[in-house]
């Protein structure tokens, strides 16, 4: 287990575009929106002074140079990271350690993803040349393994299991309606979620996030140093990360009802930030929902629900923002659609928020301690970040 | 030539059959006659894969592979090099390939003269609205020779004549014909030339029983009702001309019915005429691998006419805006040989767990180089979760693919062939098929997929 960065570290700044269909911006436009965002947050602050960068994108750019470009950087360190759909995620993670290590005392991360502009549907990819064997999975044909094993494992009707993934799909949305960034503005009924067009297996595109561009930056500095910058700061108070082997595709044994990289990050972030009871500690839970199921297993994955309970905790509303735990207030990828590399640290910024008590209309009251969850590839093979993040200073 | 015999032979017939190319009747409701289809990813290479499967063992211990086929997938490359691949041949031996609608009989002709593995594959589709659309069909054969077989050659005999009849320059999708009443009376004519010099040579007056293939259905039954044949017309009935496959087809189907001390009479009639004539003796069951030619014409499914046009790409929809399939790059395809072209994993010596794809690692102890190959590709799978993909639209629709678990170890994902009406479930059972993944820049993919186990009875 890595040696905890627990209250090492602190956020002092965010900045998130809206996710949007930016057909009149470009990547560029977006990551300068967003940076400008973050920078506002520090006054006094220059772009000079921030010492070191890194951008997470999958697609939108190449090397530092996708951000050192647009924001006319001079003799700056930037990083580029990929991650899958964790991209944006992996940003913050190596900003953070370079803080954390001493190398630097102020560092940026930033994400982001321009993916209107290709005219494909759904998520694509380019990969290096291959022998022609592996399945090509779409994103919703992978995740959609997980509702007939779920349902096979813990004994649901077809109707226990649509009414939970449904109730996902209406509660962040009617999360994402209050939310002035995101892409769906518009809170959706039990039926229009039912009867919308099937894409995968049981899903419709109502189980489906959608696609979005977007860019989201975190200003991160020393702990000690944190009120200077800002008198609210969040402070990090636990990261887990796993790439997975890729075992549960290539060998038996994995029954698709879980991600056990989920599991494995979220419990060395857990063990860093001292977080034993989950459902009760944690106030704010962004969650990486690019499915209704992937929300379902998660909750389990996540410690806010017991095994093979998930679905009844969901429609009872354990999960809504007045809940237990209250899950994508800021409406999720199911509102915000998935810039992927934007997606990690547009997480990050609604915890921010929360923590902050910045969050508006959907403000969950008293809120001290979040998790950022965000995870790539596909069931049985995939890279997951879990963060936990408070507002309490060390 | 004569004195050699035929140690082993199998015949694949693809699963669907079409009935009437009309646009407004049910699957099913044509006439009596139907064609034989391949599924949109099935061609002359995976069904002379699963034809060539069929006959197992008999058919490691040959020096050459010929491939017979009037639609092979390459011009300058080898197909029969790819099913030699599939069939896991040990690399000594030679795959040759022969085009036309005499292939069929050339590569029996070769197998026959110096012992070889003759497979004959044939993808048959005449334009749209052609008299003959139904008339075509798809099919593979498959006949190892040696020199202890049950089925002995008697004689040969061949002739050959110039004729413009049938014929298709490179690339066109259709052939054109010559008026076949005009052609009719030149092939019946070689027919029965070479049939009269085979059956001489061997002695006899006339045959147990007779196959014609032609691709001219007047010259087929005039020669049929010459030499004293016309069973063969029932199967023909129901198949359509299978091509460079047809004059194994039919035989086979007359193997099938044979009975020991009995003799059989092939002829096929293309650009001349060539005839064998075979004496059948005892231990012909064994000979026989994989289900009758009848067995298998039972319980295919009937097809509409517009999934048949959009499988063999004449009626083209619009699916989702998706970027085509990156073609396979010729270094990974070679460096993993053995899986790509024959399913070989790899299980541990370790702990016993298979990894599929091979790697270096073992998936289930993560022990180094501690693996041993392992074939998957005769073991059935079961179904641990699956899906049918909407996004992913292919030439018949969604796709579907699932995650399976290998008898005795091992799991892939797989893209499942001939899904059947009701769909799969999980704990499905199916079995690995070589099939085309896709074709891009003039690259076709080929891999092993999935498909329900069939239910067709094993004679």
């Amino acid at each position: 287990m890595a040696k905890g960065l627990g209250d090492r570290v602190a956020i002092v700044a965010m900045g998130c575009t809206p996710f949007r269909e930016h057909w009149d911006k470009s990547a560029d436009d977006l990551l300068v929106d967003a940076v400008t965002e973050c920078m506002d947050g520090v006054p006094g602050l220059a772009l000079d002074d921030v010492e070191a960068f890194w951008v997470g994108t999958q697609g939108s750019g190449m090397s530092g140079q996708t951000l050192a470009k647009p924001l006319g950087l001079r003799g700056k360190p930037v990083t580029r990271v990929e991650n899958y759909c964790a991209t944006g995620s992996e940003a913050f993670r190596n900003a953070a350690y370079a803080v954390a290590s001493g190398a630097y005392d102020v560092v940026m991360a930033t994400g982001v993803e321009k993916l209107k502009d290709s005219s494909f549907s759904g998520l694509t990819a380019t990969w290096p040349p291959s022998d022609g064997t592996d399945v090509e999975w779409t994103a919703p044909g992978g995740f959609s393994l997980l509702a007939p094993a779920y349902r096979a494992r813990y004994g649901l009707t077809e109707r226990e299991l649509r009414d939970a993934l449904t109730h996902i799909a209406v509660r962040n949305h009617a999360n994402g309606a209050l939310n002035p960034k995101a892409q769906f503005r518009k809170a959706v009924s039990k039926e229009a979620v039912e009867r919308s067009p099937r894409i995968a297996g049981s899903l419709s595109v109502m189980d489906c996030s959608g696609v979005a561009d977007g860019a989201a930056a975190a200003l991160i500095v020393r702990a000690e140093d944190a009120h200077r910058y800002t008198d609210r700061p969040v402070f990090l108070k636990g990261m887990g990360f796993v790439a997975g082997n890729g075992d549960g595709l290539s060998t038996d044994g994995y029954d698709f009802t879980t991600f056990p990289e989920v599991v494995q990050a979220t419990a060395e972030a857990y063990a860093q930030a001292g977080v034993t009871r989950p459902r009760e500690q944690i106030d704010v839970a962004e969650v990486h929902d690019c499915f209704t199921p992937t929300e379902l297993v998660l909750m389990e994955d996540l410690g806010f629900a017991e095994r093979g309970r998930a679905w009844a905790d969901i429609v009872a509303g354990s999960f809504d923002r007045d809940g237990a735990v209250a899950v994508n207030p800021d409406g999720g990828l199911k509102s915000f659609g998935h810039p992927v590399g934007a997606t990690g640290l547009r997480m990050f910024y609604e915890c921010f928020l929360q923590l902050r008590g910045a969050a508006g209309d959907r403000q969950v009251p008293g809120a001290r301690l979040a998790v950022a969850q965000n995870l790539g590839g596909q069931p049985g093979s995939c890279v997951a970040f879990t963060a936990v993040i408070g507002n309490e200073a060390p | 030539m004569a004195g050699a015999t035929i140690t082993a032979y199998a015949v694949y017939l693809p699963g669907y059959a079409l009935s009437t190319t009309d646009f407004r009747a049910e699957a099913g409701s044509g006439g009596r006659r139907a064609r034989s289809v391949a599924a949109h990813d099935e061609d002359a290479v995976t069904l002379g894969v699963e034809a060539g499967r069929r006959l197992d063992g008999a058919a490691r211990d040959v020096p050459v592979l010929h491939l017979a086929t009037s639609e092979p997938p390459y011009l300058d490359k080898s197909s029969a090099a790819t099913v030699h691949a599939a069939l896991a041949l040990p690399a000594s031996v030679a795959a040759l390939d022969l085009t036309g609608l005499r292939a069929g009989a050339g590569a029996l002709r070769t197998a026959l003269a110096a012992g070889g593995l003759a497979v004959l594959a044939d993808r048959r589709t005449d334009a749209p609205g052609a008299p003959g659309e139904l008339a075509q069909g798809d099919a593979a054969a498959a006949f190892a020779a040696g020199p202890d077989g049950p089925i002995r050659l008697l004689a040969a005999a061949s002739g050959t004549v110039e004729l413009l009849d049938r014929w298709r320059a490179p690339g066109a999708p259709h052939p054109t014909v010559w008026d076949e009443r005009f052609t009719a009376g030149i092939l019946r004519d070689r027919a029965l030339d070479a049939a009269a010099r085979a059956l001489a040579d061997a002695g006899l007056g006339r045959a147990d029983h007779v196959v014609v293939a032609c691709a001219n259905p007047r010259a087929a039954a005039a020669a049929r009702a010459a030499l004293g044949g016309g069973a063969d017309a029932e199967v023909e009935g129901l198949t359509g001309y299978t091509g460079a496959a047809h004059l194994g087809l039919l035989l086979a189907d007359a193997l099938d019915r044979a009975r020991p001390g009995e003799t059989v009479l092939a002829v096929n009639a293309a650009d001349g005429a060539d005839a064998f004539v075979f004496a059948v003796g005892e231990g012909l069951e064994a000979a026989r691998c994989g289900p009758r030619v009848r067995d298998q014409l039972t319980g295919r499914v009937p097809l509409t006419y517009d999934r048949y046009l959009r499988w063999r790409g004449l009626f083209t929809v619009q699916g989702p805006n998706r970027p085509d399939p990156a073609p396979p790059a010729a270094p990974p395809m070679e460096r993993r040989r053995a899986w790509k072209n024959a399913l070989v994993a790899v299980r541990c010596t370790k702990c016993a767990a298979v990894t599929a794809p091979p790697g270096r690692v073992c998936a289930g102890c993560g022990a180094h180089d501690a693996l041993r190959p392992e074939p998957l590709r005769d073991l059935p799978c079961t179904v641990v979760s699956l899906t049918e993909d909407l996004l992913a639209v292919g030439p018949d629709g969604p796709t579907v693919q699932a995650v399976v678990d290998v008898e005795g170890g091992g799991r892939r994902s797989v893209h499942v062939a001939d899904v059947p009406e009701g769909g799969l479930a999980v704990g499905d059972v199916l079995r690995p098929v070589f099939r085309r993944i896709s074709s891009t820049q003039g690259v076709h993919n080929y891999f092993w997929k999935a498909r329900p186990m069939e239910k067709v009875r094993h004679g």
